[in-house]
């Protein structure tokens, strides 16, 4: 076990951990999560007092619509087909390529959807943790609405990691094996017997269990013949496994030899012992920091295989450790962009961010959800910032405080597009309210700047500031103060605090 | 010559500015200093310089439908529903021709333009898709370097300092920007690349914008690295050794170096030459604004996805490449109309080529050596290297008789006029003749 951090916690650490284990929340949040005392605090966030099914997703997600929609358009391609008869090749085709536009814009128009509601579900949700897991599990097993092209079958994959957020590693990945979207996405579906596809016996080692140089390519030509002759059912988006399409020979993995499928591919990959040192390492950079030491992933590793790959005691370990909560941990690792958005959003206090901003914004800050650039998932840390992206986020910052006019917004929603997608909804920045100053930044305190900026630390920053970052913005909330201190002028002030370097860790 | 803190001092913080320097300036202050005595210095001055344009084909070119043997038996047996007909190709040679979807690439190569290098590829080829590109963006093939050759071309033949030496026009800074020094910047689109304010007094707001978005006083970073808290990570094309508040503050004052510099020159070319819709097509174009304004920068850097094609390849393969063609028949044309043309050189590399026999859902696995293309008036045209063999394979892959760093070192040493390829690529390959002399 890594060494507890002792109690009490201060207010700072109770914030880190909200803000890791979670994506923030506004200084009253952080209070009451305070007074839960540390342990307490770590028990809500694993076991949360919220159904998994409190945010329906879009009714077109639904299993019964999903089936009935499916037909539908079974019965609309039949229809197209019989109505050919009469016409030249050229108008055939014509009709062909319109039906398949049609089909496409219907695709792009729900995987938006489908964009939005998680988005505002990571914003609302009550149980932060389990959304972060779910979060951690897409980018672990990425997979991309721009590939798969049923934005049904990524919800259905969503709520797969959902249901598995604090549960078995082994059993999700049991679960992965057979799961349509990365089926699709790894090309499973098509492998068969005498020419197996390599994509998905490779990924499972190298990104998913054990990482490079653990394997051999000798087990990933044989375990790629283990995972052929499973299908996709066109109506029911089920998946089946077909024997005859199966390769049913002999195969040698791992120095094991057996007529294996895919179960036992994933069987043989957990008895590996660098499969717990590999979650642990991955888990821990995630939640904590990069490059840990090796007695770090000892312990956690040495948990991990005693859960039997259970994510809820490590998670417990590290939540609980003092490495967790140290000063170094704390405001060190760089903000990923929806963490940013979010976090942001909550500083704010707004709970319904302006139409388009999840995918407007995600794309100008490089993390579109359910659009991972590779299998790899996103690349983090300091991957996430170049002058490009980082002036994205100081523009962002002005829009969402109303800190500043950026036109509308309308370089944000009219001009980017993503290969692939329907051009996102606009940002509609003429009518965005932006948030309420009166409770940010009551007017009596805009009398004393330098309460105000303390208060507006806690709010952004959480903690202290050097000096002279501090000085800088008293300086500028005192400069105000003489003149008249509106609420356009305190939307300045926030966007000048939110366009620093400090203000992109977390 | 400038050292990088001369530069960003005069450029940003005006000559009577007072700050104390954090561990990147002084690094970087303190080895100019020493190695700019002797090195034969090739300056940063963009108007008459020659330029690298590095276009990423990510996911593993399929090189044989790129490239197509098609005299070669063992092609056609080897994919019988992917390999491609002659009568399907645009002919090069008795032996090989171009993937019909390329008919510029197919012109270029007909007035001489367009070099193609076969068989490239790397002692002990990796499958991996991310570990094959960290090794060719990191010229290493023991994927230990923490710094990309790019960066340290720029690190050590362009002591100019300034960040636009190199700009990137991806989502992620790229791995071979990596530097000790001078990392290049990244760029997504021109009219967003600045920091916009509101309100009344704009100045007074943008003058405490900078002073929040320079380097920190030197506060926690002493400059002999005691303090540095972790190696570089991963695949970013970052300083090694920096912590994230000293990395994020460093690429502030970039982009506040850049923004200005780069926002005058995007306004002003205009050009006349239509461009695809697609990501690459649009990309290309910013790159020949950047050109066409006068920009100092030496390399500019775009990526082109989807070559990863397990999958019924063959139409997706065809558009990909059909793509590649168009947006450089679009760039091409707008360098010759700027009267650029002459000093661009654009090279394309992917991770690795593709398996030959076909697998069984009509796509190709990972495989190894590929060919490349290296384009533009100033390249000496036509095929280089050696055909790799069909039949004396490596476990079912294509073996290199290029050295991917072969490539590298011709275009840096003759292209580029690196004075000194030792500290870029560590050791010495043979030279290729990619470039007319």
């Amino acid at each position: 076990m890594l060494p507890k951090a002792e109690n009490p916690w201060t207010l700072h650490e109770a914030a880190h951990l909200l803000n890791r284990a979670g994506f923030g929340g506004s200084p009253d949040e952080i209070r009451a999560f305070h007074s839960l005392g540390r342990e307490k605090a770590v028990d809500s966030l694993l076991a949360p007092d919220e159904a998994p099914d409190a945010f329906p997703p879009p009714s077109w997600a639904r299993e019964e619509q999903a089936l009935a929609d499916r037909r539908a358009l079974n019965e609309q391609r039949r229809e197209m087909r019989g109505a050919m008869s009469g016409l030249t090749p050229e108008e055939a085709e014509n009709r062909r390529r319109e039906f398949f536009q049609a089909m496409q814009r219907t695709e792009r128009q729900h995987a938006l959807e489908a964009q939005g509601w998680w988005f505002r579900r990571i914003l609302n949700t009550r149980a932060p943790l389990r959304e972060k897991m779910t979060l951690f599990w897409h980018d672990h097993f990425a997979t991309s609405v721009q590939k798969v092209k049923e934005a049904v079958l990524i919800i259905r994959q969503n709520e797969l990691f959902r249901r598995h957020a604090f549960g078995n590693f082994r059993e999700l990945t049991q679960a992965i094996v057979v799961d349509p979207a990365m089926m699709i996405y790894l090309d499973t579906r098509d492998s068969r017997k005498g020419k197996p596809n390599e994509n998905f016996a490779r990924e499972v080692m190298e990104l998913f269990t054990l990482g490079e140089g653990h394997y051999t390519e000798q087990d990933i030509r044989e375990a790629a013949r283990a995972f052929t002759g499973y299908d996709i059912d066109r109506l029911s988006g089920k998946t089946s496994h077909k024997r005859r399409q199966w390769d049913d020979g002999s195969k040698t993995v791992f120095g094991k030899t057996g007529a294996f499928e895919g179960r036992d591919i994933v069987a043989l990959i957990f008895e590996q012992p660098q499969a717990a040192r590999f979650m642990a390492r991955k888990i821990w950079e995630f939640f904590v920091h990069e490059n840990p030491s090796e007695s770090v992933i000892d312990s956690l590793a040495g948990t991990f295989r005693q859960a039997d790959y259970q994510m809820m005691p490590l998670l417990r370990e590290i939540f609980l450790s003092r490495e967790f909560h140290a000063a170094t941990s704390i405001r060190s690792q760089i903000k990923c962009p929806v963490q940013y958005l979010v976090q942001l959003l909550k500083q704010l206090e707004i709970s319904e961010p302006p139409t388009g901003l999840p995918i407007t914004a995600g794309q100008q800050l490089g993390q579109v959800l359910f659009m991972p650039p590779n299998v790899a998932g996103w690349d983090w840390g300091k991957a996430w910032i170049n002058t490009s992206t980082l002036l994205a986020r100081y523009n962002l910052a002005g829009f969402l405080t109303k800190g500043a006019d950026v036109g509308g917004m309308d370089v944000y929603g009219g001009k980017i597009k993503t290969p692939g997608m329907a051009p996102g909804p606009k940002l509609t920045g003429r009518f965005w309210q932006g948030p309420d100053y009166e409770k940010i930044a009551p007017r009596p305190l805009r009398e004393e700047p330098e309460k105000l900026i303390d208060s507006l630390i806690f709010r952004f920053f959480q903690g202290p500031l050097p000096d002279k970052t501090r000085n800088s913005f008293i300086e500028y909330a005192t400069a105000k103060k003489g003149v008249v201190f509106t609420n356009s002028e305190t939307a300045e002030l926030c966007h000048l605090m939110l366009s620093t370097p400090h203000y992109q860790l977390c | 010559m400038k050292t990088r803190r001369e530069f960003l001092r005069s450029t940003v913080l005006g000559a009577s500015a007072a700050w104390t320097v954090p561990m990147f300036i002084e690094r970087t202050f303190g080895q100019l200093h020493n190695a700019s005595k002797d090195l034969a210095v090739q300056g940063v001055t963009g108007r008459d310089a020659t330029i690298l344009v590095v276009l990423q084909l990510a996911g593993g070119n399929d090189g044989l439908n790129t490239l197509v043997p098609f005299a070669d038996d063992a092609y056609h047996k080897s994919r019988p529903r992917l390999a491609k007909k002659e009568k399907d190709i645009i002919r090069l040679s008795d032996y090989a021709g171009l993937n019909a979807s390329m008919p510029f690439l197919g012109s270029m190569f007909r007035e001489g333009n367009l070099g193609i290098v076969q068989g490239v590829g790397y002692p002990n080829p990796n499958r991996s898709h991310f570990v094959s590109t960290s090794i060719w963006e990191t010229g290493d093939t023991n994927n230990r370097s923490a710094t990309g050759w790019l960066g340290r071309y720029f690190d050590n033949a362009c002591p100019g300092a300034d960040p636009t030496v190199g700009i990137s026009f991806n989502k992620t800074q790229p791995e071979s920007f990596g530097a000790v020094k001078n990392p290049g910047v990244c760029l997504n689109s021109p009219e967003l690349y600045r920091w916009i304010h509101g309100g009344g007094e704009q100045a007074q707001a943008e003058e405490f914008f900078a002073k929040l978005n320079q380097p920190d006083e030197a506060d926690d970073t002493p400059p002999d690295g005691a303090s540095i808290a972790m190696p570089g990570g991963g695949k970013t094309g970052g300083i090694p050794g920096e912590d994230n508040l000293a990395f994020l503050e460093r690429v502030a004052l970039d982009a506040r170096v850049s923004s200005k510099t780069i926002l005058e020159l995007a306004a002003k070319h205009k050009t006349t030459v239509r461009y695809d819709g697609t990501p690459l097509a649009r990309n290309l174009n910013l790159v020949s604004r950047m050109i066409a304004g006068g920009m100092p920068t030496r390399v500019y850097y775009v990526s082109h996805g989807g070559f990863d094609t397990h999958n019924q390849q063959i139409n997706s393969h065809d558009r990909l490449l059909a793509q590649l063609d168009g947006a450089l028949k679009s760039f091409f044309a707008d360098l010759k109309e700027q009267g650029n043309d002459r000093r661009v050189v654009l090279m394309t590399f992917s991770e690795f080529g593709r398996r030959v026999a076909e697998n069984a859902s009509a796509g190709t696995d990972h495989g190894k050596a590929s060919c490349l293309f290296i384009a533009g008036p100033g390249v000496k045209g036509g095929l280089h290297g050696k055909h790799p063999s069909l039949t004396d394979l490596a476990q079912g892959d294509l073996q290199h008789t290029v050295d991917f760093r072969s490539v590298y070192g011709s275009l840096l040493a003759d292209w580029l006029k690196a004075p000194d390829l030792k500290p870029i690529l560590g050791a010495d390959y043979p030279k290729l003749e990619i470039i007319r002399s």
